[in-house]
């Protein structure tokens, strides 16, 4: 029986400044050691100065999680030695006297499965080391201290999960849901991190740490349960260690750390007082979250009759479904929910595609209303779709410069449908017999009208001729 | 120029045009000359003061606006962060640090243009009672310079009472601005925990430490308490005090005010000397008018244990990050693995600092943490209450600063314990967050006996009247240097 | 009672190189074991108290740059890194 718990760490990359100190919370424009300040930076005699909008952000985490989320939360000090931490000591949570970190146990649905969240805590972000030398003798460690102090929530769950796909696919239900939040965009590089804990068959926990990204934990989770499964076979106990992922070879392997380091003499910090954060401001708080993804699926499906899967994937993409909720009418919600699933999610498949689109709400509220009233083909959308995310032109103008307004002009087609029917006799031999081919004539009469022919009056019209 | 004079004086003075500020500081620049390598209290002097000093002359001169301090030369224990300025905590490991910004209680004294006459003297990262364990040599104590002048402040007291400077800022741990005054004859005050910003202030022991004046007369400190009080954003710690006005009605006085003696402050080991002056005050206070009664606060006879055990505890924490990357001493990491390079480069620290460390990494350690730490803690809880208890019924509580008179210096060096309860009168404050302050009482046989008030949090006013009520009950003998 | 080798782990749990000195290891002997007076207080069931602060009088979240160029004033190494020793 396999069991795996993650630990995951994620930036609140929305936040303006970092957890203690105003600089910068997304380090990612700056030259070395150009976003610090002598708090970040650990100097003599700097103090932290708790930042008011991560501490309800991380409560709206907690919240979004199912979470419960104490009326005062306190702060400790994790006191190891290395060189990307600037005061040589961590400012984090911890639960040692009651329940004191921003958020206490709680749920999250993966597919059929409830997982349980253990706690939710709100920390500092250590710098960033680069390692420069070529032997083992010259070898220096260069530390840059932009990253130092960036808030992070840990997310700390039970060992529920029972295959490495179900990791992945929670990681991805949670990214989606932090993104809806609108507390962090973990596409960012480095955003979003985590660690694995493995245990098999009753055997000893092993911590999987240094995973780079979702992809290599799954790969991690499936290494370390085949080593250990192996290990079971051959009757050999599984030592209760810290393996890291070591990426080049794929493969965990033992990291041995000292005795020494694992004694953190946590205690409180005495530099912040407990927060205070009151059933008032916590109301508040839960009022101001933004609807979740479930709520959305839900209201999609049963107010706009949106197909499940169609809902499921718009919902989860609060970038997509924000745009849905401002483009779309009480008619049209169906085909713009259609034609943002279907085509644009595809051709805006990158940030830098999303950022220079020059599509707007109202572009995609005419086009699903044209597609409706029969102005233009689906089929003849996808090329004002096109048109509109490169020149931003009305939809009005597109479908009259490309010429795509719809042939739904019965006497148009009908003189195009003779011209066809004439043309492939073999054709219409067939498809006297065969229903089939009648798609085949549909078709030429699509290219003759270069797609613009109103489909389903096609058919019909052709049914028609051909009896 | 005669520079036996209080700080408010000395502004009048200044303001009025009657002294040149110049002038007053270039005596005290003499000053400094002529009995500091008998004292040893500074580590560096300002050398731009005279330039500061005739600048400010300038602006009185054409009716400018001045900051409330006139140019009035005040030192800064090393421990304070003054921005382009050397900071050292008295320790080799930061004998090549310059600050990168000013500490909130300098730039607040700034822009009240006082001039800052140079950095003094401590126990090296404020560990200590006595001034000796400072990387650069000890402090001597002006009234006798074969005595200790107390600490960790030490460098404070001795600049004050010698006149080399008119106040000084220290910082109070456990009874380091008010053992030192004590041990000096000078006024030394900590305020409740949250007045004063720490931001700037190189931490010790940060959850119960406070910047304190020392000054001359209890005026002077309410002064100062004026300028440098009140809410920091950059502390989260401080405290909003409405900008109460710490001199406005400081003559009220403390008719029908009740006073509690500590027993426990004045039990066995007193020096006979101190208690003589202690009940002397106890006199005083009864004849202006209050009334003193015995009170016992049973934890603190485990304050001056459960003091150590947090202190070390956050010092182990507040010193980590002097590992001599960023800042420090000259010691290059070529050739060195991490671990190697800190373990060596933390060797510059002074075998008190060490000691402390040492014991701060132990009693929070895995093991231990419930046996020391945890129960110093609760301790610190209990005490608290009790003391809220006591000042329920009364409203100032008083005992010696110091139970026992200035001793020699190189005396008790060697036991460790027998230094610690030199702090059992003063750690009670530091622990409850509590005000207390130390007035100059008595001098006998050359050596100056202090005593302390304590009041509830917050009521650093009525505490400030109490002892200013005292202080002129007084007239104590001019410093013999 | 604490043992010699317990404050010798303890000095390399805290970084700090300490020459084998009997007399220096006995003072921090002596310094803990006056801690144990500790144990008389019957402070078991006390709580631990703590300061407080409501949410709101929290840091506002913006972003201020600190102004000077901080890296120049530390020890540092092409004007752009801190120089540590290899891992």
């Amino acid at each position: 029986m396999t069991k795996i718990g993650l630990e995951i760490h994620c930036q609140l990359t929305n936040l303006e400044s970092k957890l203690f100190c105003s600089c910068k919370a997304n380090y990612r424009e700056f030259e070395p050691n150009q976003n610090i300040c002598p708090v970040c930076a650990g100097m003599p005699g700097s103090l932290p100065r708790l930042n008011q909008e991560a501490v309800k952000k991380a409560t709206m985490i907690s919240m979004a999680l199912n979470c419960s989320t104490p009326e005062k939360i306190a702060f400790f000090r994790k006191n190891y030695f290395y060189p990307d931490l600037p005061k040589n000591f961590q400012i984090t949570q911890l639960n040692i006297y009651g329940d004191t970190s921003v958020g206490g146990s709680g749920t999250i649905t993966v597919g059929d499965k409830k997982i349980r969240i253990t706690r939710i805590q709100l920390e500092e972000d250590p710098g960033r080391l680069i390692y420069e030398g070529s032997s083992s003798k010259n070898q220096i460690t260069l530390v840059d201290y932009n990253r130092a102090g960036t808030p992070l929530v840990e997310i700390v769950t039970e060992p529920d999960f029972e295959t490495p796909k179900e990791v992945r696919d929670f990681l991805n239900i949670l990214s989606d849901l932090l993104k809806n939040l609108g507390v962090a965009d973990p596409s960012l590089e480095g955003a979003m991190r985590a660690d694995a804990n493995v245990s098999t068959r009753g055997g000893n926990k092993v911590e999987i740490k240094n995973i780079g990204s979702f992809h290599d934990l799954e790969k991690a989770a499936h290494f370390e349960i085949t080593r250990q499964e192996s290990l079971h076979d051959r009757d050999i106990p599984i030592v209760q260690e810290t393996r890291h992922w070591d990426d080049r070879r794929k493969i965990t392997v033992s990291s041995r750390s000292k005795e020494e380091d694992l004694d953190y003499r946590y205690f409180l910090e005495g530099d912040i007082p407990w927060v205070k954060i009151n059933p008032e401001i916590q109301k508040e708080l839960n009022a101001k979250m933004p609807e979740s993804i479930s709520s959305k699926k839900e209201r999609y499906v049963t107010k706009y009759h949106i197909p499940q899967q169609v809902a499921e994937v718009l919902s989860s993409d609060k970038f997509y479904s924000d745009l849905f909720e401002d483009s779309h009418s009480e008619t049209n919600a169906k085909e713009v929910a259609n034609i943002i699933t279907t085509e644009l999610m595809g051709l805006e498949d990158t940030r830098e595609k999303r950022e220079s689109s020059k599509l707007t709400a109202t572009h995609l509220r005419d086009l699903a209303d044209a597609i409706q009233n029969g102005k233009v083909s689906r089929n003849s959308s996808k090329n004002a779709l096109h048109e509109i995310l490169k020149t931003g032109k009305s939809v009005l103008q597109i479908i009259s410069e490309l010429d795509l307004g719809n042939v739904s002009n019965e006497t148009q087609l009908l003189e195009i449908i003779d011209k066809i029917i004439s043309d492939e006799p073999q054709a219409v031999e067939q498809a006297k017999s065969n229903p089939q081919t009648i798609n085949f004539l549909v078709g030429k009469v699509m290219q003759a009208t270069k797609g613009k022919a109103d489909p389903t009056l096609t058919l019909n019209l052709l049914k028609k001729q051909l009896t | 120029m005669n520079l036996k004079i209080s700080a408010l004086e000395f502004i009048e003075e200044a303001k009025n045009g009657n002294i040149s500020v110049e002038e007053f500081v270039s005596t005290t620049l003499e000053r400094i000359n002529s009995v500091d390598d008998k004292l040893h209290a500074f580590l560096s002097v300002n050398d731009s003061a005279i330039e500061q000093a005739r600048n400010i002359d300038k602006k009185i001169k054409s009716g400018e606006d001045v900051g409330d301090c006139f140019g009035m030369p005040i030192s800064i224990k090393d421990n304070m962060c003054i921005k382009d300025s050397k900071t050292t905590c008295a320790s080799k490991m930061l004998e090549n640090f310059i600050a990168p910004y000013d500490a909130t209680v300098i730039s607040k004294l700034k822009k009240q243009d006082a001039i800052f006459i140079g950095k003094v003297n401590m126990d090296e990262f404020a560990m200590g009672l006595t001034t000796e364990f400072s990387a650069f040599g000890p402090s001597k104590n002006p009234w006798n310079i074969e005595h200790v002048p107390g600490g960790s402040s030490g460098g404070s007291a001795v600049s004050v009472s010698s006149y080399e400077c008119i106040a000084s800022l220290g910082s109070d741990t456990g009874g380091s601005v008010r053992n030192p005054a004590s041990f000096c004859s000078t006024v030394g005050y900590k305020p409740t925990y949250g007045l004063i910003s720490r931001f700037g202030l190189i931490s010790y022991a940060n959850s119960i430490e406070q910047i304190g004046p020392l000054t001359r007369t209890v005026k002077d400190t309410a002064f100062m308490l004026n300028l440098i009080a009140g809410v920091d954003p950059n502390d989260n710690t401080t405290v909003n005090n409405n900008n109460e006005d710490y001199l406005e009605n400081i003559d009220s006085g403390i008719e029908g005010k009740k006073i509690g003696i500590v027993t426990e402050m004045i039990g066995d080991g007193i020096d006979p000397e101190v208690m003589t002056a202690t009940k002397e005050a106890i006199s005083k206070l009864e004849g202006l008018g209050a009334i003193c009664e015995e009170v016992s606060l049973e934890m603190v006879k485990y304050s001056v244990a459960a003091y150590y055990t947090i202190t070390a505890t956050e010092a182990g924490s507040n010193l980590a990050r002097y590992d001599n990357l960023r800042y420090g001493y000259e010691m290059p990491v070529e050739g060195y693995e991490f671990n190697s390079y800190i373990s060596k480069a933390r060797k510059n620290f002074g075998p008190e600092v060490t000691r402390r460390m040492i014991i701060g990494g132990f009693v929070p350690s895995a093991g231990h943490a419930g046996k020391y730490f945890l129960k110093a803690m609760k301790v610190k809880s209990k005490l608290t209450k009790e003391i809220n208890e006591a000042f329920k019924k009364f409203d100032l509580l008083v005992a010696p600063t110091v139970p026992i008179l200035p001793f020699k210096i190189g005396e008790k060096i060697d036991d460790p314990v027998s230094l610690f309860l030199v702090d059992i009168n003063t750690v009670a404050a530091n622990l409850t967050g509590k005000p207390a302050i130390s007035i100059p009482f008595k001098i006998v046989n050359g050596l100056p006996i202090g005593i302390q008030l304590m009041a509830n949090s917050m009521n650093d006013k009525m505490l400030l009247q109490a002892a200013h009520a005292l202080e002129k009950t007084v007239t104590l003998p001019e410093v013999p240097l | 009672m604490v043992t010699v080798e317990e404050i010798e782990h303890v000095s390399k749990l805290m970084k700090i190189d300490v020459d084998d000195h009997g007399e220096y290891l006995e003072k921090v002997q002596t310094m803990i074991n006056y801690f144990d007076i500790l144990d008389s207080a019957g402070v078991e069931s006390e709580e631990i108290s703590m300061p407080e602060i409501p949410i709101e009088q929290l840091r506002n979240d913006e972003y201020i740059p600190f102004g000077d160029k901080l890296i120049e004033k530390m020890n540092h190494y092409k004007g752009t890194f801190v120089r540590a020793p290899k891992m």
